[in-house]
This record gives structure tokens, sequence and C-alpha cells, in this order.
């Protein structure tokens, strides 16, 4: 359960998140949709404690982000904006790295990683260092460590951005079977399809502000428009202007 | 498993396969030591070669009783007929001396004769014999001078108004301590170059491949990651400081440095008293790398400040060089100066109180863990998290 209360937030004169409020229940994937530059990272980064915000408040299952950033980096898992992989380190040894970070016991981090590599297809890279890896071995590599520690919560910064087909296939499969297994899953995109093909919830936000929040039934009503992709336009130009 | 020790570890198995940081921890060491051994072996070789060179003489028949003495003196001659000037310029001969046609006349009538030596200032290989040869030449003229006053009725010594009789206290192992005073420099150098590559691959490198962000969202505390970095930099840094040392005594043990009259000697407790006075440098050098590496946002960025940062240990070097002050005991507390002047001493055998070693080391790891507090601060800033 992820909350969100009147957050805002700026660097120097600009203004990156003005009002967000929005709540991500378990069980159920909550997408973040807007333009580039909407917020969307910003609001993120806050939410995982790596920014302080300006005003409102973040809560991971109930645990205060700001109070007790520790306590609530437990309950998360997050795949973050910059993913930078160590190039000398196998697939392995970052699920490791990051399993032994998250306080994860030396047992069940072996069955944990050995079980990310099945789920995540990573057998024929688990021992290879990741300088060579593709940009979709990169990403499951940076999956796998995000979900070590078997997190409640699962946070994602446009998870699917410049991946192919099969990768990108194998990342909605992945969220859907979190969901199955009652993790909250929030994650941002600016691509329609993807957020109305796996969204049960969807938060539009533009200029630092939510201009929608529902289902896709509720976003097309309010916008009065058929088609979500004509609804999120809608939407965003009417905030822009 | 403590974050410390995780991020440890993890930062000693990645800076081992890293090809860069093995590299700068190794080949300082192992190159540095050889290249003073070989100039040493080089300089050493070139005093003796002063005894040992055959003196070209254009005019040998005008001065035998020079020749003769010179002779007397163990310095081999040849006759040289020629252009001398031409000979020296194309590096045939080192130097030529030029007896003149006219020394018997003027030596004769008492007037100075002037013998002219031919030689190329610019060549260092010659400038030890030819200051042998011009001492040699002093030294009979003053003789010969000397004997000419004796037969005039006048004592030698109205010549030699004052004269300079040398007490040198140094020992000669103290004497060969100053000659070696680019020992601590070298050790102290090592320390910077050897955990660099780690270091700024751990700061500056998090950055540069957006692994900082990921890094901070576990739940550690940002002072365990600086420290457990710090660590695994300094492993690298003592590692490549003791080998330095270890490789600079054992050149030193096989430079010939009798011939210049120094002795160089090393007990095993002395080697031992080298490694334990100047590892806490390690922990200082790596401290200031983090620090800077996390101000640069690339591995080229960073390795351009650090280039400025190896002068740090060359200062107090070059200031204990030029200002020779007894060492006083707050001066061991003054980080890199206490190491070098520690090194100083050790390798000089003097007595170091043991206060001097507590303090040297307390001061640099003290201050190499404030700046890692202050690196720890910095790392979770929001602008270098997110650019």
């Amino acid at each position: 359960m992820i909350e969100v209360e009147s957050l805002k937030k700026s660097f120097d004169d600009v203004v990156a998140v003005s009002d967000v409020s929005f709540a991500a229940q378990n069980g159920r994937v909550t997408g973040l949709l807007g333009p580039n530059g909407a917020g969307k990272s910003t609001t993120l980064r806050i939410l995982y404690g790596l920014l302080q915000p300006d005003a409102g408040s973040a809560h991971i299952d109930g645990i205060d982000v700001h109070k007790n950033p520790q306590q609530a980096q437990h309950h998360l898992g997050v795949l973050p904006d910059n993913h930078g992989l160590y190039g000398r380190l196998t697939a392995r040894e970052h699920i490791h790295y990051f399993g032994r970070l998250q306080g994860v016991a030396a047992d069940d981090l072996e069955t944990r990683t050995n079980q990310l590599i099945e789920r995540l297809d990573m057998k024929s890279i688990a021992d290879r260092r990741a300088e060579g890896f593709s940009q979709g071995e990169r990403m499951k590599v940076c999956l796998a460590r995000a979900l070590v520690h078997n997190p409640p919560n699962l946070i994602l910064d446009e998870p699917t951005n410049g991946l192919d087909v099969m990768t990108t296939r194998t990342v909605r499969d992945l969220i859907a079977e979190l969901r199955g297994e009652n993790v909250t899953v929030l994650f941002s995109s600016h691509m329609m399809y993807e957020v109305s093909k796996l969204c049960d919830h969807i938060v539009i936000i533009s200029e630092g502000i939510v201009v929608a929040n529902g289902t896709t039934d509720e976003i097309r009503a309010a916008a009065g428009e058929e088609n979500l992709e004509d609804a999120f336009v809608k939407l965003v130009e009417k905030v822009i202007a | 498993m403590h974050p410390v020790l995780t991020i440890f570890l993890k930062e000693i198995r990645d800076g081992r396969r890293d090809r860069r940081a093995v590299m700068s921890a190794l080949i300082f060491p192992i190159m540095g030591p050889g290249l003073v051994y070989m100039m040493m072996t080089a300089m050493i070789q070139m005093r003796s070669q002063a005894f040992e060179t055959t003196i070209p003489v254009t005019g040998m028949e005008h001065a035998p009783a020079l020749v003769q003495w010179l002779r007397e003196h163990n310095v081999r001659l040849e006759a040289f007929s020629g252009d001398a000037r031409a000979a020296v310029r194309n590096k045939k001969q080192k130097l030529v001396l030029i007896i003149p046609d006219d020394y018997q006349k003027r030596y004769g009538k008492t007037q100075t004769a002037v013998l002219e030596l031919v030689h190329d200032g610019s060549r260092t290989d010659s400038q030890a014999v030819v200051s042998r040869i011009r001492s040699l030449i002093r030294r009979y003229s003053s003789q010969i001078a000397g004997l000419r006053l004796i037969l005039r009725g006048v004592s030698p010594e109205v010549m030699q108004v004052v004269d300079i009789q040398d007490i040198d206290i140094a020992s000669r192992q103290q004497r060969a301590a100053t000659a070696l005073n680019f020992i601590p420099m070298y050790i102290m150098l090592a320390a910077f170059v050897s955990g660099m590559g780690l270091a700024v691959d751990a700061s500056a490198g998090e950055r540069e491949r957006k692994s900082l962000e990921p890094l901070l969202i576990n739940p550690v505390d940002r002072l365990f990651i600086v420290i457990g970095k710090w660590l695994a930099a300094s492993v690298f840094s003592s590692v490549g400081m003791i080998l330095t040392a270890l490789l600079c005594i054992t050149a030193m043990l096989h430079v010939p440095l009798e011939e210049l009259g120094l002795t160089f000697s090393i007990t095993p407790l002395q080697v031992a008293l080298i490694i334990a006075g100047t590892f806490p440098l390690a922990f200082l050098a790596t401290s200031m790398q983090l620090l800077v590496g996390i101000f640069a946002k690339s591995f080229k960025d960073a390795q351009s400040y650090l280039g400025l940062l190896m002068l740090v240990p060359v200062v107090p070097a070059m200031l204990t060089l030029l200002y020779p002050v007894a060492a006083k005991t707050w001066m061991f507390a003054v980080p890199i100066l206490g190491q070098q002047l520690l090194l100083v001493d050790v390798i000089g055998a003097k007595a170091i109180p043991a206060a001097a070693y507590f303090l040297s080391a307390a001061s640099c790891l003290l201050a190499g863990f404030a700046l890692v507090v202050i690196t720890a601060r910095l790392f979770g800033r929001e602008s270098i998290v997110t650019s």
C-alpha cells in the first residue's frame, strides 16, 4: 500500500511537483501516467526516500518515508530512473549484493536468487559479467535485484522504456504475476497502450499536479472521450492551457 | 552480514577485476623502485668511471713533471692530437686536456701557465671526471706554489689565510638517509596512487555508470556505504604502499652505496616500523579521493582533480628537504608531515618516541574519518543523486 498526500517539491526555482496525492492499493497495479517532465520521476524519488518533499507526505504500508526512510525502504522494491549495473559483476553477484544490503538472510538469499533467475529467464546470463549485457538483459538484472527481498510494494520508473518486445512481455507478465501475489505495483509510463492494458488504476499527472485519478473507465468518462489516449491528451492540455 | 562488510567485499571484488584499479595499484610500486635502482647505479658507475677514464692530452711533452705527477695519482693519460673541440663535440672524447707550447717557458719565468680543459658541460656523464682532473691540477698548482715560496724563504702558510676542517657529525647512515630522501616521498606517493583507481571507481564511477541511485535505495546508512568503500580503497592503497616500501628498500640494499661513502642498512624491525608508521596514510589518501570523486561526474573528471591531489604528499617532503628542522612532537600530529618525518627518522635510524607513532597514526585516521563523514553527507545530496 502506497499513499501520497499533497506532495510538493521544487528544485531551485523550478516547481517539479506542486500537488500530487494518490493511493496505490495492495494487489492492484497503479499507473502513473504523464508527459515527459510532468513530475513522475520526482514523485517516485520522493516515494523511495531519495528526495525530501518540500511539503506533503508519503507512506509505504503506513510507514512515513521521511521519518523512517530505511524501514520504508525495506518494504519497497524499486526500479529507479537511473539503473546502472556494475560491469565487472555477474548477474548473480548483483542480486546477492542487493539482497545482502536489504538484509536478506544468507540461506534465503540463495533460494531467492535462484527463484528470480528462473522466473525472469536469466539462466544463460546468471554467471556472466554485466558489461556485455543487452538492454533487456540489464533490465532483468535490475528487476531481480529490486525483488530480491520479496518486497510487498514495487515501484517501477518507466520499466519498459527502450526494451524489445520479448523483454517488454516478460516485464508485463511479471507485473501481472506480482499483482496475483497481492503486491502493490506502481509504475510510471508515458505509453498509453501499456498503461491501459496493465493498470487497474491510473493517475495522470501533468505540470506537477494530478489531473485525473481512477480506473480506465472513470478517466474516459471524466474527459468525455471514448479513447483513453484522447482522454489523456485532453486532460493534459487543459492543465497546460 | 553487516552492510559495511557487504560493501567492502563487493568493492574489493569489483576492484580486483578492474584492470585500471589493479594497474594503478601495482605499476607504480614496481616501476618506481626499479627506475630509482637503475638511476642510482648509473650515477655510482659514473663516479667510479672518473677513476678509470683515460684522459686524452695534447702536448704531453711540454709538461713532463705534471704528467708524471698525474700518473702518480693514478690518472691514466694518453697522447691526443687533432681538433680537441671537434672530438668532444662529436662525443668521441669526454674531455681533452691541452698543455700549451709555452707551458715550459711560462713555468720557467714563474708566470701562470694556462691549461685548457675541453669538455661539454651539458653532458652529465663527463662531469665527475672533469671535476676530478680539475681538482688534481689545482692541487698540483698549489703544491708547486708552496715549493716556490719555500725556495724564497717564505712559509707556504702565507698563502693560506684560513683553513677549514670539516667535522660532519652525521653518521654515514644519516647522510645516506638524506641522500635517500626520495624514498619516504615515494612511499607516500604510492599511498595516493595505489588506491586511486578503486576510490574513483567507487565514487565518480558510481555516478558515471548511474548505479548510485539504485545503491542508495537500499536501507543502509550512507555512512556505512562510504566506510565500506573507504576501507576497500584503503586496502588497495596500503598494499601498494607496503609493496613500494619493500621494493624501495630491496633496491637500496642492492645499490653499491658504499662507493658514495654512504651506508644503508636496515633491520627487520625498521621495516616493520616503516610499514606501521605509514599505513595510516593510506586511509587519509583514499578518503580524500572519495571526497573528490563524489564531486566529479565521471572518471575523467575525477582524474583531472586527483592529479592535483598528488601534490599533497610531495609538499611536506619538499619542505623537510628545503627547511630541515629538528622534528618536534607536535609535528607528528600533522597528517602527511608526520609520516614524512617518521619515515626519514626510521630510515636514518634515529630514535623515535612511541608517542610519535601514535600521534601520526591517530591524526591521519581521524582526518580520514572526518572526510568520510563529509563524503557520506554529500553522497545523499539530492543534486548528486539525481544528476
